[in-house]
């Protein structure tokens, strides 16, 4: 075997490790991401539904009531001072 | 002054770039990177809108962003905690591409644009707001924006007068009749935030009427409407609020079976749901507008949002409410929203005075003669070219008069999602095999879908049961009138089965070549109508370049190419190169 294919066998060699480390870590980083999710969604999420479950807090309005006249919701969007444009929120 | 619009990350991402008040540039992203309904930064879109008026970033003064990502950020942790823990999985699913992306608006525009300048965030509903209204001929009109969502609101109204549009009432997430379209869509088996207008199709086959169709009233029971058009749903037949899917196990009991399986066979039974729902959305939206007037007491409505978009019921909207004149543009749904939120900035928050009128939806690119003659030659396809327009009008009505299928590809790509004469599909309506030859061998699509018809503006009300005066709307094939019933026989394939026709009309002043063609196949046929259906094939977006153009026709039943004045015959060229076949999708 020449020395330029034992070369490129080790190039290859190498290549192929490269492209499995970068595909570990990102299966590494997916699962530390779920883990994290998961704890902040059990912990977080979860927490503050329970609390707002027991004081009947309700975060989406969902209920749908014969005796109400109208479902529309005041919102008064209009122009704004500018500096409010510059938010996110 | 050059303001820059972006709207991007949840579907059709889109660019729009205004100069001193005036729309110059509009594409969606889509176009550019052949994925259909796009969510990613339009980079490309941007790229166009700049390139286009020869400026770079540095020179636009303002970027806009179409909604406040913080507050809609805030509704999906809400609906998280709401329906805690049946949203695990969507939680899972969703919350990366919010870290990553979603909250890090300002820096992706900095970073993948190296822009230093102001950006603003406008609400998503005030950017479908100013969408219509600001490039609306009117100075004081009645507004409705209706889509699936935005922020929290999913529908609301006011009043628009000169430059301020004040949005007054809303309904909120999770109550949304976009939603409630799109969910029918996903268990009629179509694709939800792409193929809600095949249900719209589809409807017209179903029984039109309240009290005959069995569908009608069971689809009642899950949405509660008020007098005043306020509606809310009946969540226990949804899932959208915490799963990746739309309809709950309930409502496949309540329609009487599961789901259509993608390839699954059309029954009576889903062309009557279909129906059911179409006559809900029109109530809801006549009994909203109907309200609306008594409140606003004016006769100009304008609309905005993706239910903006079904032409069905903007073609009843004048006759059924009080209202006397309507406006919608060429892109009512969230692609639109880049051009609102450019809008509103120049118009609202800065004041500067309203001369803005859309009148072409004659926004996206262009080629010229030297770069179609370079690739045609660079690839070796056989072409003849045209001594001038005239010859070329001439020639390409004999062919369409003779039912060949004619790729047409002149001049700026259209904005929005309806192919208006530069990138669109032409054919004789006349013939009453057009519509199955089209849809089978060159759309690729199902049975059941019209095609619209294209008409030169001076003659629709002789083919037409429309609204007088006109709409403007029309120009951008926004709404559906009945054609006249003595026409039916004449132009079979774009009557769709009601007797209706999704109209275009075209103005000389708007698109010369393409009026003269008609005029020219009316020489031929006696009838200045033409089919015009967009330049793709089924799932893919409508053409953008001479590439996409040429790569569709050799992959289609497409007979002819007419791009700027090369026709090119597709016998004449080998195919095996470019079978756009295999790329069919939903």
């Amino acid at each position: 075997m020449g020395v330029v294919s034992k070369m490129s066998i080790i190039r290859l060699f190498f290549k192929g490790f490269k492209q499995g480390i970068h595909e570990f870590g990102t299966s590494i980083g997916s699962i530390i991401n779920s883990v994290l999710l998961t704890l902040t969604y059990f912990v977080g999420v979860g927490l503050t539904s329970v609390v707002a479950k027991a004081v009947h807090k309700h975060f989406l309005e969902t209920e749908i009531s014969k005796r109400k006249k109208t479902y529309w919701s005041d919102l008064n969007l209009t122009k704004k001072p500018i500096e409010e444009y510059y938010r996110r929120f | 002054m050059y303001i820059l619009g972006i709207g991007c990350y949840y579907h059709d991402s889109s660019a729009a770039l205004l100069n001193d008040g005036k729309i110059v540039a509009a594409a969606a992203e889509e176009r550019f990177t052949r994925m259909k309904h796009d969510t990613s930064f339009p980079i490309n879109a941007i790229n166009y809108c700049l390139k286009s008026q020869e400026i770079t970033i540095d020179d636009v003064d303002y970027i806009g962003f179409y909604e406040k990502p913080f507050i809609k950020f805030e509704r999906v942790l809400f609906q998280h905690i709401e329906m805690f823990p049946r949203s695990f999985k969507t939680f899972l699913s969703s919350t990366p591409s919010w870290l990553n992306e979603k909250l890090r608006t300002i820096g992706t525009i900095r970073k993948k644009l190296k822009y230093k300048g102001d950006v603003m965030f406008i609400e998503h509903h005030m950017a479908h707001a100013a969408s219509s209204f600001l490039a609306s001929p009117f100075n004081k009109a009645a507004i409705l924006t209706i889509d699936g969502v935005g922020e929290w609101t999913t529908t609301a109204y006011g009043i628009c007068k000169d430059n301020n549009i004040n949005l007054i009432k809303e309904i909120k997430f999770p109550h949304s009749i976009g939603l409630l379209y799109s969910t029918i869509t996903a268990y009629l088996g179509f694709s939800v935030n792409n193929s809600e207008y095949k249900v719209m199709g589809l409807s017209a086959y179903g029984i039109m009427d309240t009290k005959k169709n069995p569908y009608y009233k069971r689809l009642k029971k899950v949405i509660d409407i008020k007098d005043d058009g306020s509606y809310r749903l009946n969540m226990k037949y949804f899932i959208y609020h915490y799963a990746n899917r739309m309809p709950s196990k309930k409502l496949c009991d309540l329609l009487g079976g599961p789901i259509r399986k993608k390839d699954g066979e059309i029954t009576k039974r889903h062309k009557d749901i279909a129906a059911a729902l179409q006559m809900i959305t029109e109530e809801v939206v006549v009994k909203i507008l109907s309200y609306l007037h008594k409140v606003t007491k004016l006769d100009n409505i304008v609309i905005a949002g993706g239910v903006g978009l079904n032409s069905v019921n903007n073609g009843k909207i004048l006759k059924n409410t009080p209202f006397k004149h309507i406006w919608i543009q060429p892109d009512a749904g969230d692609g639109g929203t880049s051009m609102g939120v450019a809008l509103y900035i120049y118009y609202t928050i800065l004041g500067n005075k309203r001369d803005y009128v859309l009148k072409s939806a004659y926004l996206g690119p262009e080629f010229i003669s030297k770069e179609i003659r370079e690739f045609l030659d660079f690839h070796k396809i056989k072409y003849s070219e045209f001594k001038n327009d005239d010859e070329l009008v001439k020639r390409v009505a004999h062919l369409i008069y003779k039912n060949n299928i004619i790729g047409w590809f002149q001049g700026k790509m259209e904005w929005g999602p309806r192919a208006l004469g530069s990138r669109s599909i032409i054919a004789n309506p006349c013939n009453p095999e057009m519509k199955d030859i089209l849809n089978l061998k060159v759309k690729h699509r199902e049975y059941f879908r019209p095609f619209a018809p294209v008409v030169c503006r001076d003659d629709v009300e002789d083919y037409f049961d429309c609204d007088t005066p006109l709409p403007d709307s029309t120009d951008f094939m926004l709404m559906v009138y009945p054609i006249k019933k003595k026409w039916h026989d004449k132009i079979p394939s774009v009557t769709h089965v009601d007797g209706s026709g999704r109209l275009q009309t075209i103005r000389r002043e708007q698109n010369s070549l393409f009026y003269d063609l008609i005029r020219e196949f009316e020489k031929f046929s006696g009838i200045p109508i033409l089919i015009n259906t967009s330049f793709n094939i089924r799932g893919e977006p409508i053409v953008c370049n001479p590439y996409d153009a040429y790569r569709c026709m050799m992959g289609t039943g497409i007979d002819y190419l007419v791009i700027d004045r090369f026709l090119i015959a597709r016998e004449d060229n080998p195919h095996h190169m470019w079978n756009s076949k295999q790329d069919i999708k939903d």
